[in-house]
């Protein structure tokens, strides 16, 4: 392949490749947990095997060499041929490593270069050497069954090789080179080998359902059921079968599902079947039968087969018609359920009437079934496209502006009636629109997620503890952008559970507790923020312990720290420089975590809050905005100005008179139930003049940054908005205390107040006067 | 537009030349603009856009020069007065002051201007480089001074104007930020 040719493919290469390389991390993780988890085994085979023929296409062949050799290791696996050890994980997840490193060396642009022989030969000794032997030994039993109705996805000749070294009978002594040895292992696939082989021809690929089913109906004539469903149960329909059944409908035929028995030991089953093909013929259409035609023909099913027909007939008709045929047992027909059928039966009663109205739901219920079809975008298209929308909103607001002068100077014509209409329209398309944008932009957290089942293992086998690892809402779905930023806040809270919350196997049992530690990371939606959990059953934390520990590292004086309460203690923690484990690991336990933690999740306009118990478990829950291009803001106004505060930090607005005000320090200050709470004028802050101070009642938003709480005071309150955010471009830059800026629905900019940088600048002082 | 007989001289100032990349060899086009007595100008393909005096939204802890942000579309776009840029007297609004749009790489800043009158093309001969005194403004932020007729228009040195301001803008940045800690 010429380097032009390339190029124009490598991004797209290095963008599925790292997809794969996610997914064959997560599932080999979850193989290890669920090692019988015949479909996991598959969709890791396929992911191996894509980025096999990938990579060979793309011409790095130390990739292509290595996926090679997971990829045979993985069939093994998955043909029952090797069992599944921790070994063979261990290997397959340096292999997972090594690709990473070919890729990441690709993206640089030097090649898949990189040392691979190290674990080539690890996979090439799986596939060789010892493991063989005790596979081999398992003999002809419930391995060769599985085997049997697993060899639908093998390909034709494997189970060729099968069948010949079924045939050679000595295969412990194969030699060692690749196919050989492998035909050595498939020894055990001997008997069923027979029977599987002329009927299994299925590429493994297209092993789908139906084909699955096949062959569990082949697998019932020898007496040998399958693990893979019983045979003829439920009719599976392709697309196309559906279709041909949705247009029937249409013309006025039903679709009925008819499922045939033939009585015990019949004699001519594949005449019988015939017979009842032939029959039906004349009330309506075969669309599909299972098994298929031609093993009905050869006599390869058990005793039922089961038929998609269509007919304008009623059910009792069509059950009539093959009963009149002899050596029938019993015949059940029912009407085909389709997926806009389930659809519609949860919606209501009257599926049959509404089936134009359904078939449009389809679309959104097949895509379960399907890849979703997509596209990759450029971030920065979304991003343009979301600008454009809300000059759109803004215009939207002007053309109503316009109606209502008009309405005005003019009156009720009837021109402005439909102008009305006509921006109204535009309204909710744009709404729409924004909302499908956002959408776009949005991602399942999942794309995080999937990266912490082989960090925890990793972690938990390195600390030697043994941890469940429970993920919950993968589905969950925020912003790329907040997604990016909260992976390594997570990180950190889950290295700390297993680091300092889960304790030794031997310590939990001494505890009372199951072996097993459990860390739980879940997300999910609560109004309009993501939850994220990280809990564990651990230790727990005690605020004793953590408030000895400041007291130790001077990070508090020991006066401070008795009157803490103990919520405040936990609250240490965030401080940098505290750790509460004694020992210093490669882990964590060197005091910059938590501190690091906290100041990703403000970032981003999120909160994170503990809750533990000691011996119990501790539950770190953080929550945030959905997404950081729209922001829930309440807006004020100071110096007939308009700012927004981002809503996260509000914590709640009171109304205090001028005479309340007290002063410790020179600094402002009102008693809030107790509590004292230092106060800033927000103008003055800002560098604009003081004002408002001759009113009779002042407004004051409380905002809360972790531990500090600070009231500033504003000229007039406005109300709640949800604002997009603008960045006030290179030429401005940063500048403290102001975060964005924002078009308000009169196409004039609103300040956003970056209130972390606003109290950090001013609220030193305040921050101390709440400690003491 | 006006039209002028493009004089074929050769070899004109250096400085001239290097103005002239995207207009013809030997001329320039310009937008004209006064401040004060006197008039600017500025190359065209510079200038995105003139628009109408508006509401402008203050920025605090700015220098003084930056009048604020405006919303252009949908953009969000930094506003300076360039009679606080260039230390000349107060800043009157009139029905004639506008905003000039210029476009330099990434940077998009409006200008406030007294007012804008005319495009003219000017030949590259007839710019000379900035003489040494010239009104109150810094010949650091001139580029030349163009003949056109009787008239004497002073090219801004757009680069000068817009990236100094940022550059001292970063300066400030830096010189709070060791304040700070």
């Amino acid at each position: 392949m010429s380097e032009l040719d390339m190029s124009q493919y490598l991004g797209v290469f290095l963008d599925e490749a790292e997809e794969q390389l996610q997914q064959l991390d997560e599932t080999i993780v979850r193989l290890e947990q669920t090692p019988d988890d015949l479909d996991l085994l598959n969709t890791i085979f396929r992911a191996a095997h894509t980025l096999k023929g990938s990579s060979a296409s793309m011409g790095f062949n130390n990739m292509a060499t290595l996926t090679h050799r997971m990829e045979s290791v993985l069939d093994l696996l998955r043909q029952g041929k090797l069992a599944l050890s921790r070994e063979i994980i261990d290997v397959l997840l340096a292999g997972l490593d090594e690709l990473r490193l070919l890729r990441d060396s690709i993206a640089a642009g030097s090649g898949d270069e990189g040392e691979i022989g190290g674990t080539v030969a690890r996979l090439e000794a799986i596939l060789n050497g010892q493991p063989l032997a005790p596979a081999g030994a398992k003999g002809d039993g419930s391995p060769a069954a599985g085997a049997g109705a697993i060899g639908t996805t093998a390909t034709a000749g494997t189970a060729g090789t099968a069948a010949a070294a079924g045939a050679s009978g000595t295969a412990g002594s194969a030699a060692a080179t690749g196919t050989a040895s492998i035909a050595g292992v498939a020894g055990v696939a001997g008997v069923a080998g027979v029977a599987g082989a002329p009927g299994t021809a299925t590429p493994a690929s297209t092993a789908a359902t139906p084909g699955t089913a096949r062959a569990a109906a082949a697998a019932g004539t020898t007496g040998a059921a399958g693990p893979v469903g019983t045979p003829g149960t439920t009719l599976v329909l392709d697309d196309i079968e559906q279709n041909v059944i949705r247009a029937a409908r249409v013309k006025g035929y039903h679709g009925y599902e008819i499922r045939v028995q033939l009585e015990d030991g019949c004699q001519m089953k594949s005449a019988r079947a015939y017979l009842v093909f032939n029959n039906l013929k004349d009330a309506g259409e075969i669309i599909k039968s299972v098994p298929h035609t031609q093993e009905l023909e050869a006599e390869k099913f058990g005793d039922t087969f089961t038929l998609a027909f269509v007919s304008r007939e009623d059910a009792d008709t069509l059950a009539n018609i093959v009963k009149s045929i002899s050596e029938i047992k019993a015949v059940t027909v029912r009407p085909l359920v389709l997926e806009e059928d389930r659809a519609a039966a949860a919606a209501g009663p009257g599926r049959e009437q509404d089936s134009s109205g359904a078939a449009v739901r389809t679309a959104g219920l097949t895509g379960e079934h399907h890849i979703n079809q997509t596209v990759r975008v450029d971030v920065q298209r979304l991003e343009n496209l979301m600008n454009l929308v809300g000059e759109l909103v803004i215009d939207r607001t002007r053309l109503a502006e316009v109606g209502n002068g008009l309405k005005n100077r003019l009156g009720n014509e009837e021109l402005l009636e439909t102008l009305e209409e006509v921006s109204l329209h535009i309204g909710r398309i744009t709404s729409d629109l924004q909302e499908e944008i956002m959408k776009a932009r949005m991602f399942p957290v999942d794309q995080i997620f999937n990266r912490f089942p082989r960090m925890v293992r990793d972690l938990a086998r390195k600390a030697g503890k043994e941890i469940d690892f429970i993920v919950e809402g993968r589905e969950t779905e925020l912003d790329r952008t907040v997604i990016e930023e909260i992976g390594d806040p997570l990180i950190h809270l889950l290295r700390n559970a297993i680091d300092h919350g889960i304790e030794e196997p031997e310590q939990r049992l001494r505890a009372g507790k199951t072996r097993h530690g459990t860390v739980r990371l879940r997300a999910f939606h609560q109004e309009n923020q993501i939850v994220i959990t990280v809990e564990d059953d651990g230790a727990g934390m005690e605020p004793e312990k953590i408030k000895a520990r400041a007291v130790d590292k001077g990070l508090i004086s020991r006066e401070v720290a008795a009157r803490l309460a103990p919520r405040e203690a936990l609250d240490l923690i965030f401080l940098p420089g505290l750790s509460t484990s004694v020992q210093v690991t490669d882990v964590s336990g060197r005091g910059v975590g938590m501190d690091i933690v906290r100041n990703h999740i403000e970032k981003i306009n999120g909160t994170i809050d503990i809750r533990t118990t000691p011996g119990k478990g501790t539950c770190f829950t953080i929550k945030m905005p959905l997404t950081l291009a729209i922001n829930r803001s309440l807006l004020v106004q100071v110096g007939g100005r308009v700012y927004a505060f981002p809503l996260a930090n509000v914590v709640e607005i009171i109304d205090i008179k001028p005479a309340e005000i007290q002063h410790v320090h020179r600094q402002q200050v009102v008693v809030v139930r107790g509590r004292v709470l230092p106060l800033i004028y927000l103008g003055q802050a800002l560098g604009l003049t003081r004002g408002g101070l001759e009113a009779e009642n002042l407004a004051v938003v409380i905002v809360g940054l972790a531990e500090k709480q600070v009231g500033f005071i504003v000229d007039h309150l406005i109300g709640e908005q949800e604002i997009v955010i603008k960045s006030l471009g290179s030429f401005i830059g940063k500048i403290p205390g102001i975060a964005g800026a924002t078009i308000m629905g009169d196409g004039s900019v609103a300040l956003i107040l970056d209130v972390r940088s606003l109290v950090g600048s001013l609220g030193v002082e305040a921050s101390r006067e709440l400690a003491s | 537009m006006q039209n002028l007989p493009v004089r074929q001289e050769k070899g004109g100032i250096a400085m001239a030349t290097t103005a002239t990349a995207t207009a013809t060899a030997a001329e320039i086009q310009l937008v004209v603009f006064q401040l004060e007595e006197e008039t600017y100008g500025v190359e065209i393909n510079h200038v995105q856009e003139i628009i109408r005096m508006q509401s402008i939204t203050q920025i605090p802890r700015t220098p003084a020069f930056i009048e604020g942000v405006i919303n252009l579309r949908g953009r969000i776009i930094p506003v300076i007065d360039l009679h606080k840029r260039f230390n000349l007297s107060r800043l009157e609004i009139t029905n004639n002051t506008r905003i000039m749009v210029v476009e330099l790489g990434q940077v998009t800043v409006g200008m406030i201007v007294d007012s804008v009158s005319e495009v003219l093309r000017l030949p590259v001969t007839s710019i000379e480089p900035p003489p040494p005194i010239i009104t109150g403004i810094d010949v650091a932020y001139l580029q030349g001074v163009g003949k056109w007729n009787d008239r004497l228009i002073i090219l801004l040195n757009l680069d000068r104007v817009l990236r100094e301001s940022e550059q001292r803008q970063l300066q400030q940045e830096i010189a709070a930020g060791v304040e700070k800690q």
